[in-house]
């Protein structure tokens, strides 16, 4: 049939549209660091860039759920910071390590149902409701700690984030199961399919009989939890904990998203295009740092590259528009 | 006046009532409550010093508040003012320690702040991005700039005469308070009195409506997010007078309190709907609400829960009251 | 189009699948139905046919469990039935094909179909995708239909979405279809393609309800044919049984007793004259407008009236053609529209027209800010002088410039856009349904305001769905139907009679 293979073609046409500008970006950076500085692609550096994407992963690909029902979460950074906070001062105290997790992890699910039940329930804008959640979790963390780094606690999770598995680093692999257990999620449940049917069309969800407000909900305490359980990864590697470290982070996992081609409108998306997004952050990051060009100025560029990336995929979808118009 | 209106009484009582004036009512009745409670709780709370010391405080607030509520009313939102606030104060703080020229700084921080803004209003009417995201990515730009422009490093130590601006005092006045008069009666003109201040609420209230009346939607828009980064710079000048200091950590912690101030003073996120004057007691309400927190002795750090919780909650009260009128 | 002789269904009356009757639904101030029944058995397409506020969507919306009806009885299958909700509607089997599709964008076919009833491929939490995809493709083959399941409802064109619509409903063994303007968006050969599948449909033995303007289609499909006006059915017909031109005179009521046509008038220099205007979707318009003269813009809903003065206006791009104001060119864009002297009173007020927030006088001098004040300076006692006069000119119920216009009624508000516009010092004012949603009583002064305009010298192009009003108001008409000029009647030939047979028949 006709119908059947311009069906086809169409769906062609939008796999190719759906290779981000990213994509193009990220082969241009690593040729070009690669080049500049033959030890880019040394093992050690790449461990190391295992490494620093292993902490964005774990906070852009929640956040690449939320953004997929239209929303935003900015509050993950001052909630990383607060969880590794509260982590460290029960270690400290002498708590042990499950204990000061699943502390970590109620801090999470309450801050998730806060954003969650205003955002769904109460159709609040998800970015002023997590402003106001960024500011709670900032000062809940300056109060604990006093504004001081908490160090000296057990020294299992540094050993746990250095440690390497046939000699990848364990937090590299615990992000990729991460990675692939939210994939299975987003296209292999049910769950998933309500994420895309919130973003693209939620009275549809209710019509079916769906509670919509509900999944709505989830996928806000499912992005907070998954950062409680991020900060072991932010202990290990500074091996102290510090209120305000993480501050700016959800920039970086919101740019990782956006980078990664999904859109806030209809549920637009693509979760390995998130993995493309940190790997281009945090590349760009790497290859900065062994430029040694100081971190103030790597936002600044993280910043033009997401203009940049955005650019190229508008001028493409114009050209697109123009040609079906 | 010669025009004939007629004021029947139960017309004068319905506008006496109306929401704006009750809602009104209601923040000089909270403020007035806390005045209250600060008079029994802390010791020399009602003195002539302290109240224009809090006003003091309440008028730096305002000035980065104000420009936002603008924005606000118009329909959009900026979350850049903060990091813009602290770009304009490092680049005005090195221009008076390099020339001595408070006017230069001023200059320079006028012009930074706008420039932001407009780079604001650019990306958001011709790259068609939410203002949300253009904002918050020209936040991390702006702080970016700012913590390279300064190297690490604090510049502080300013001209007295630039220090006034912070400081100083004015027929017995701090002179901040008669800066936020000045702008808290501009923008009231603005809002009240100028053709594109009714614009402006018109946009916000129905943005389609408005492109239909032949409002230049994407002009005014660029308009409001350079006035907002006028005051951020505005802002910025009178901020470092007062710490005689400048370092790029200054301006964030200012934007969740200036949304805060916005909100709690009645503007509504929804757009259309909002006032100057609101934008000062909400500014005020914040600021005594911290004196008040001071008072009972609990520790700085809380002071952004507390923020964030009053930030929740009149956006609880703002969808309350203004989702019957749209639905 | 022959469609075979009718199918016999004097023998399935006796036991019709669903029977609504006299049911009752109003709103503050709207009888929405006013004692409404209905039928309709297994295999038969029954249209409504009805205008705009006609009480159409109300009765789908009963009938959906979107709204409670408020009196009247309900059965299915002969039993009686109450249908509090979408799930009760969902469970007798009903379902509706809405305009705006409940589809998301950017789930395949598949998981459109299958939305909300995933469980039944789950494996241990996963969804069997392979076993999915067969049971979405059986579907869609019961239709005649080879969609690659996998394709993402967002890269599929509107017909092939209804196709999944219709296909989604299906799978949830539906036996009550209900259409809602199905053809309005495609082309007429993907509407053949909808026709089969509706046959099929058919054979199957599913009723659909079907809805729609298009005479041909109805006179097509219909097996029966009910007409409603005015929350009420004023006639039922089996097929064969009524004419087209007598089911659109029914649509559109009864002729506007007692009121004289307006004198025609010596129409002055040529205001409006737009020549071979091309947009995305409209062909070839040419038109002229003069001074002192009312114009109608008439047409069935969709013939693309309403873009024809948005491309006038400026709002929708044009692909060709001119258009000149006094005989000189001028600036497309509404602002420049404005102060040239053009004014453009929405068909959606609410959306398009108003400010619902604010107030009577915010809203009546949004589009004259920059005639009344110069330099930017807002005086608000001229404002509000001009306010008053437009309450005291335009006769609104108001309690004075300071009232949200929310609290308006529709009539009223109409008459604030209007008033915005005469505050614009507008000479060209094209008025898209600016009778709709309002009384009796504000339509006659609607009716006396535009021939006052036209008095005044103005230039008036009015578009409306109730030819009868087209007939009073204008001194002439052009006539549209499928994004074209049609037909153009002067002042002795503008009739009801020959809008309806060009707007109608081809």
């Amino acid at each position: 049939m006709t119908d059947h293979t311009a069906d086809n073609a169409l769906r062609h046409e939008a796999l190719w549209r759906r290779i981000p500008g990213v994509v193009l970006i990220l082969i241009a950076m690593v040729a070009w660091f690669a080049i500049g500085n033959p030890r880019f692609l040394s093992g050690d550096n790449l461990a190391n860039l295992g490494l620093q994407a292993s902490l964005l992963l774990m906070l852009a690909l929640p956040m690449t759920l939320i953004i997929l029902t239209a929303g935003l979460d900015l509050s993950v950074g001052a909630l990383l910071g607060l969880c590794g906070v509260v982590i460290a001062a029960l270690l400290v105290a002498g708590w042990s390590l499950i204990v000061a997790v699943g502390a970590a992890l109620a801090v999470g699910l309450i801050i998730g149902l806060i954003n969650g039940y205003l955002v769904s329930y109460l159709s609040l804008p998800a970015f002023v409701v997590t402003l106001g959640t960024l500011g709670i979790s900032e000062g809940l963390a300056l109060a604990i700690s006093h504004g001081d780094p908490i160090g000296g606690f057990t020294p299992s999770i540094e050993a746990f984030y250095r440690s390497t598995v046939g000699g990848v680093p364990t937090p590299v692999i615990a992000a990729a199961l991460f990675c692939g257990l939210l994939w299975l999620i987003l296209y292999r449940t049910r769950f998933g399919n309500y994420i895309f049917a919130i973003g693209g069309n939620k009275e549809a969800l209710h019509l079916a009989g769906v509670k919509a407000n509900l999944v709505h909900m989830a996928v806000y305490v499912l992005c907070s939890l998954s950062v409680a359980l991020s900060a072991l990864l932010l202990l290990g590697r500074t091996n102290s904990a510090h209120p305000s470290v993480a501050v700016g982070m959800e920039f970086e996992a919101i740019a990782a998203v956006v980078l990664g081609g999904t859109s806030f409108e209809k549920g637009q998306g693509w979760l390995l295009g998130t993995v493309l997004g940190v790997l281009a952050i945090t590349v760009l990051r790497n290859g900065l740092n062994v430029l040694s060009v100081e971190p103030s100025l790597q936002v600044l560029c993280v910043g033009l590259m997401l203009i940049v990336a955005l650019l190229i995929d508008r001028g493409r979808k114009g050209e697109m528009a123009g040609a079906a118009g | 006046m010669t025009s004939v209106t007629h004021h029947s009484p139960t017309a004068a009582v319905s506008r006496a009532l109306s929401p704006d004036s009750i809602g009104l009512l209601v923040r000089l009745g909270l403020i007035a409550a806390i005045c209250i409670f600060l008079t029994f709780v802390s010791e020399g709370f009602a003195t002539t010093d302290n109240l224009l010391n809090i006003l003091r405080q309440a008028s730096l607030l305002f000035l980065i508040a104000s420009g936002l509520t603008l924005v606000i009313i118009g329909g959009g939102l900026d979350l850049s003012i903060g990091a813009n606030l602290t770009l304009c104060a490092c680049l005005a703080a090195a221009t008076i320690k390099a020339t001595g020229q408070p006017m230069a700084g001023a200059a320079v921080a006028l012009g930074c702040g706008t420039l932001v803004g407009l780079t604001n209003g650019v990306l958001i009417n011709r790259l068609k991005l939410p203002a949300f995201l253009a904002t918050f990515g020209m936040l991390w730009v702006a702080q970016g700039l700012a913590y390279r422009f300064m190297a690490g490093q604090t510049i502080y130590g300013f001209p007295p005469g630039f220090r006034t601006w912070g400081i100083g005092f004015f027929l017995g006045v701090p002179v901040p308070i008669w800066i936020a008069l000045a702008v808290g009666l501009c923008g009231l003109i603005f809002l009240a009195r100028s053709t594109l201040g009714r614009e402006v609420y018109f946009m916000g209230a129905n943005e389609t409506a408005a492109v239909l009346s032949g409002i230049p939607v994407g002009r005014r828009r660029t308009l409001l997010y350079a006035l907002s980064g006028a005051m951020a710079g505005l802002s910025a000048l009178v901020y470092i007078a007062r710490l005689n200091a400048a370092e790029p950590g200054i301006g964030e912690p200012l934007l969740l309190p200036a949304i805060a101030a916005v909100l709690v003073g009645g503007t509504s996120l929804f757009g259309g709907r909002g006032t100057i004057v609101g934008t000062f007691l909400g500014a005020l309400i914040l600021t005594l609400i911290v004196k008040a927190l001071n008072a009972l002795n609990v520790d700085a750090a809380w002071h952004p829960v507390v923020t964030g919780v009053t930030l929740l909650l009149a956006l609880l009260a703002d969808a309350a009251l203004n989702r019957g009128g749209r639905k | 189009m022959t469609m075979g002789p009718a199918p016999a269904i004097d023998g399935r009356q006796a036991a019709p699948l669903l029977r609504l009757s006299n049911i009752k639904k109003s709103f503050p101030g709207v009888d929405a139905l006013k004692s409404v029944s209905f039928e309709i058995s297994a295999g038969e397409v029954h249209v409504i046919l009805g205008q705009n506020g006609a009480g159409k969507s109300s009765l789908i919306k009963v009938l959906c469990g979107a709204y409670l009806a408020d009196g009247g009885e309900m059965e299915v299958d002969g039993r009686p039935v109450a249908i509090r909700g979408p799930a009760d509607a969902n469970a007798l089997g009903i379902a509706v094909i809405y305009q705006e599709f409940s589809l998301v964008p950017y789930l395949d076919i598949a998981q459109n179909i299958f939305l909300g009833r995933e469980g039944a491929f789950a494996k241990a939490g996963l969804i069997d995708k392979a076993a999915m995809h067969a049971a979405a493709r059986q579907v869609l083959q019961q239709l005649g239909l080879t969609y690659d399941t996998h394709t993402y409802v967002h890269d599929l064109g509107v017909a092939h979405q209804q196709m999944v619509e219709i296909a989604k409903a299906l799978s949830q063994n539906a036996r009550i279809l209900v259409m809602d303007e199905p053809t309005a968006a495609i082309s007429e050969r993907e509407s053949d393609r909808l026709f089969e599948v509706i046959d099929r449909l058919k054979q199957r033995g599913v009723a659909i309800v079907y809805i729609s303007h298009r005479m041909k289609e109805i006179m097509a499909l219909g097996d029966r044919i009910t007409v409603m006006r005015d929350g009420a059915v004023v006639g039922s017909f089996l097929r064969g049984e009524a004419a087209a031109g007598e089911l659109v005179r029914l649509m559109i009521g009864r002729s506007l007793d007692g009121m004289t046509r307006r004198a025609p008038v010596g129409a002055g220099h040529c205001v409006l004259s737009a020549d071979r205007l091309r947009t995305a979707k409209l062909q070839d318009i040419s038109l002229d407008v003069r001074a002192g003269e009312v114009v109608g813009l008439a047409g069935l809903v969709g013939s693309g009236r309403t873009e024809v003065v948005r491309a006038i206006f400026g709002v929708d791009p044009l692909t060709g053609g001119n258009i000149h104001l006094d005989g000189a060119p001028f600036t497309l864009r509404p602002d420049a529209s404005i102060r040239a002297g053009i004014a453009l009173l929405p068909e959606d007020r609410k959306r398009q027209g108003l400010a619902l927030p604010l107030t009577v006088g915010d809203n009546t001098v949004a589009a004259s800010l920059w005639r009344l004040f110069r330099y930017f300076r807002f005086i608000p006692t001229t404002a509000r002088q001009v306010c008053d006069d437009l309450i005291a000119r335009l006769n609104i119920a108001t309690r004075g410039p300071g009232q949200q216009v929310h609290d308006l009624s529709g009539g009223n508000q109409q008459k604030i856009v209007l008033g915005k516009w005469l505050a614009a010092g507008a000479r060209l004012f094209l008025l898209d349904e600016p009778t709709r949603g309002v009384d009796v009583g504000a339509k006659a002064e609607i009716y006396r305001l535009i021939d006052g305009l036209a008095k005044d010298g103005a230039a008036v192009l009015v578009i409306s769905s109730e030819f009868p009003e087209l007939v009073h108001l204008c001194d002439r008409a052009y006539v549209m139907r499928d994004y074209a000029i049609v037909g153009h009647l002067d002042h002795g030939t503008l009739s009801e009679k020959a809008i309806l047979d060009l707007a109608v028949h081809p």
